[in-house]
């Protein structure tokens, strides 16, 4: 199976009607590899995803996977659903309510016509790893939400897909259950070899999860990378901004001297790594909150700081939301419960050099 | 905040009294309406069913003392002619629904989840075919396969060797025919595609990725997934098959193939009329029915399968290979239901001699012609716009306001007046009309309305109470009192509020319920058959006895007119309900 389980998609179009949901996008899933696709609703993270599993007819393109050919528009070749040999939990798990337990996890063993005693033997089986044994004879609505979730594993697992997919499988769960679920489906990828796709909209669940996030908007891919990569170095405003929160300043650009530089409009200088931007011109800078540090207004400033005050505070429990004024701007980040804040109160923020980037005001880069 | 709870406990004294005794004048007159109402309902609905129980056990003759006994019931269950129409009716029931049934499924199935071509002007077409009258498919039907002149029976007759044409429709299995190509597989297609359409379709989706092909998908999961819907349509269709007349009256009445609505018929209509074993005879058909209701209303409360979806729709199913032979298939079926029977009609109605190609200039509107001369056709065309307009009319008022009080009244009885709005539908139209026979011949004081266009438009009504008072219940349902009381508390009078807001909200389901309540008249023949008179003849009425005398050129020329009248305000009616967003 060793490099014949490749996932590639090739100029993957989708349209209905005059709307592209799908703008000829190309990947790579390596395999062994799981593979998260990440964006806002509307994205066509779905629609890519419903393709790789035969629901959806794509517009043009291909997707290949190892030595098959799901579907060439080019070719004029398509593979049916139901001969891709794929797993997949839905969105709404899509267990069958007329079913027990075990009959829905037999299911697919039961249309590949295994004989009775390896269904058993190899549903038992599964049942066992989900811990779900005890309630093989339940019905479905029986089940919380947690259980029906397994079984949905449990019976896209059960007959050793080659390839798995993931419909936001954890979307109608509560948050708590939600990161239960999260630490449970990582540990049964160390169990069970799977190379896959899995699409949600929650950035930490992607992250958590997936070996690779795939940003996708407006039927686009934004960027491709490594979880730590994409959310340490965006390729663009738009992954900067969906990956998480960020506290961003506008200045212009100084790069005289060979120091590359900020300048704020109350004439603060910030440092930063040298950028791309045109000498002179207005840009953005931009920061993670968690790399900012409080330093205190009495102590001697430091280098990289700026001052400026709390406008608005919202304790929402393990943080503060927050509006600040500094240089003039309004500037919308989170502040940590642990210190006294108060609206009115002046406030220093070291905004270290290495975590600072830059984007050109125009373009978005 | 002082101020305004200061400013409301002085305001108080004033305002609730007012409110209260308002209230209060408002609940008189709401209790005189209801008695009102509960009395006619009762009369028109339960009392016929009473009766006709009652008359079972009545041994002496009408204009004798009164004398009281079991003769009826014996005779009954000694009688070859009476026990025989009840198997007959059980056979037919089975045969029609084992075929139609499982074509039904199919064809819903395919109309809901697949991309055939056309599927929505299929699913039009099968509309269409509900509102076409039973009468005028089956003398379509009738021109085609009678065994002595039907245009199928003389083509088969072209080829060689063959003497005479293999069909008969005076037959069990024309009588099967007749119901698979009137409304058997219609109601059920229109009942099932919805079911299909609002099914998760991820549960589908999750079959086929699990290798499964689209006939085990549709066998392992759609069935099972719907069972409990397509059983409480089964159902529903043979409660109303039970009630089902016209069919069994035309084609088995010639060859002695009696059904017990039939029977019932034929026992009242001869002289003298035997109504003890009519009676008796209803009476065993409604035990039977009895049955299929409880388990009707057991599976309704207990729905649970079927699970609906609000999440995008999935592509429809590709039927690839299977496209032509599918879109054929249905094709032949839709034009079985709808486009033959008309085309036999028109033909018919424009032959001189039916069937007969052969003679010099076969064509002629002369039953056109004698139709649109005889005093009987103005009569009856009368008779039937008078019937169906006045119908609708006291529909209109009398069940708005049976849905409204037990949709939002508080009374105890309204449980009651609820379960008499049902009784009708499960009440075979035969038996209803025989029961209101009774009562209109008992009540001194409802005597004189014997024979009359009254009696006629009472029987209407009955008959079109269960879907009538439904389809208002809908609708108040959707009135939320809040509507209302936005109104009121945005400083609205209450005159204001009823025109502004209840009136606009109202007005396209009291035209709904109308045309719908004229269009079932116009085109009823087992609840009105035994109440009519001969100066209150309908056309439904007039082309059954020409159908039953053999007078196929007049009796299409009918059929097209009742085929004309019915499509085309079913056509409105759908606007309408289109436009309320009320479906099916």
């Amino acid at each position: 199976m060793a490099d014949d389980g490749a996932l590639s998609l090739r100029g993957l179009t989708k349209r209905f009607g005059a709307f592209t949901a799908v703008d000829a996008i190309d990947l790579d899933v390596r395999p062994g590899e799981l593979m998260a696709l990440l964006g806002p609703s509307g994205c066509g993270k779905t629609t890519t995803l419903r393709m790789v599993a035969g629901l959806e007819q794509p517009t043009s393109g291909a997707i290949r996977f190892g030595g098959n050919t799901f579907i060439s528009t080019t070719d004029e070749v398509e593979l049916a659903a139901h001969k891709r040999n794929i797993g997949m939990v839905f969105q709404s798990y899509a267990l069958w309510p007329h079913m027990t337990v075990h009959e829905n996890v037999a299911y697919p063993l039961s249309v590949r016509r295994i004989a009775s005693a390896e269904i058993k033997r190899r549903v038992a089986a599964i049942l066992e790893m989900m811990e779900l044994s005890a309630l093989a004879a339940k019905t479905i609505p029986q089940l919380s939400g947690g259980q029906q979730q397994r079984v949905a594993l449990a019976r896209a697992l059960v007959y050793e897909p080659s390839l798995m997919l993931f419909d936001e499988p954890f979307s109608n769960l509560d948050t708590n259950l939600r990161a239960n679920m999260r630490m449970e489906l990582k540990s049964l990828r160390r169990r069970v070899a799977m190379t896959g796709l899995f699409v949600t909209h929650d950035q930490a669940e992607a992250l958590s999860i997936a070996d690779s996030v795939a940003i996708m908007n407006g039927g686009r891919i934004e960027q491709i990378g490594a979880p730590q990569d994409v959310y340490k170095r965006p390729a663009t405003k738009f992954v900067r901004d969906f990956m998480g929160r960020v506290l961003s300043l506008h200045g212009m650009y100084d790069a005289s001297g060979g120091d590359s530089r900020i300048r704020l409009s109350d004439g603060t200088l910030l440092s930063c790594q040298a950028s791309r931007a045109e000498p002179g011109s207005r840009v953005e800078v931009s920061i993670r909150p968690e790399y900012v540090k409080f330093d205190e207004i009495g102590e001697p400033a430091r280098a990289n700081t700026v001052t400026g005050m709390v406008e608005e505070l919202l304790f929402t429990g393990d943080r503060f939301e927050t509006r600040l004024r500094i240089a003039g701007e309004a500037v919308f980040t989170e502040l940590p419960s642990d210190r006294p804040w108060r609206e009115g109160d002046a406030i220093r923020l070291h905004l270290p050099m290495s975590a600072l980037s830059i984007w050109s005001i125009l373009d978005g880069k | 905040m002082t101020n305004a709870t200061a400013a409301s406990a002085t305001a108080r004294p004033s305002f609730v009294p007012r409110l209260v005794r308002r209230a209060q004048r408002l609940a008189e007159t709401q209790t005189v309406l209801f008695t009102i109402v509960l009395v006619a309902v009762v009369l028109l609905v339960l009392l016929p069913v009473i009766s006709l129980i009652a008359y079972s056990f009545v041994e002496s003759l009408p204009n004798q003392p009164l004398r009281i006994g079991f003769d009826a019931w014996r005779h009954a269950v000694e009688s070859p002619l009476i026990m025989g129409s009840l198997l007959n009716s059980v056979l037919l029931l089975l045969a029609i629904h084992g075929i139609s049934l499982p074509v039904a499924v199919v064809i819903a199935w395919v109309l809901a989840r697949t991309d055939l071509p056309f599927r929505n002007g299929f699913e039009f077409m099968f509309w269409v075919s509900f509102f076409m009258p039973t009468l005028s498919i089956l003398m379509g039907w009738i021109l085609c396969l009678d065994p002595e002149y039907g245009l199928l029976n003389k083509l088969v007759e072209l080829l060689p060797f063959v003497d005479k044409g293999p069909f008969n429709i005076f037959s069990f299995w024309g009588i099967v025919w007749g119901h698979l190509a009137s409304h058997s597989i219609t109601v059920k297609v229109m009942l099932l595609t919805p079911t299909f359409r609002n099914i998760d379709s991820s549960f589908e989706e999750a079959s086929e990725i699990c290798g499964a092909n689209r006939f085990t998908t549709l066998l392992r999961i759609m069935v099972p997934a719907v069972t409990p819907a397509i059983l409480a349509i089964t159902l529903i269709a043979m409660i109303r098959a039970m009630q089902s007349f016209e069919i069994e009256m035309v084609l088995g009445t010639p060859i002695r193939l009696y059904v017990y609505s039939t029977l019932v018929y034929a026992l009242t209509g001869q002289e003298p009329p035997d109504f003890g074993a009519a009676s008796a005879l209803a009476t065993i058909g409604l035990a039977c029915l009895l049955p299929l209701i409880f388990a009707q209303r057991w599976l309704g409360l207990r729905r649970q399968y079927v699970s609906v979806s609000g999440r995008m729709k999935s592509a429809p199913i590709r039927l690839g290979r299977w496209k032509l032979p599918v879109l054929l298939a249905i094709c032949l079926i839709v034009l079985m239901l709808t486009a033959i029977p008309m085309v036999f009609l028109g033909l018919t109605s424009a032959m001189k001699l039916f069937g007969f190609f052969q003679i010099p200039e076969p064509w002629t509107f002369a039953h056109w012609k004698t139709v649109f001369a005889d005093e009987t056709f103005r009569q009856s065309f009368v008779n039937t716009l008078q019937m169906a307009g006045g119908a609708a009319l006291v529909a209109v008022v009398l069940l708005s306001l049976v849905a409204y009080f037990s949709v939002s009244s508080t009374f105890k009885a309204r449980a009651a007046l609820d379960f008499l709005s049902w009784l009708p539908a499960a009440v075979p139209g035969v038996l209803f009309s025989l029961g209101l026979l009774y009562v209109f011949l008992d009540i001194p004081l409802l005597r004189p309305l014997y024979g009359s266009m009254a009696l006629m438009i009472i029987a209407a009504v009955v008959g079109g109470m269960t879907l009538g008072t439904q389809i208002f219940k809908s609708t108040m349902l959707q009135l939320s009192r809040e509507l209302e009381e936005a109104s009121t508390v945005a400083g609205a009078t209450w005159l204001r509020t009823f025109r502004s807001v209840v009136l606009p909200i109202v007005v396209p389901t009291v035209l709904l319920v109308g045309i719908t309540i004229f269009i079932t008249a116009a085109r009823e023949i087992a609840s009105v058959a035994l109440v009519a008179s001969a100066g209150t003849k309908t056309l439904s009425l007039l082309q059954l006895d020409y159908m039953i005398q053999g007078s196929y050129g007049p009796a299409a020329v009918i059929s097209f007119i009742v085929i004309a009248m019915s499509t085309g305000l079913a056509l409105v009616a759908r606007a309408v309900g289109l436009r309320i967003g009320l479906r099916n």
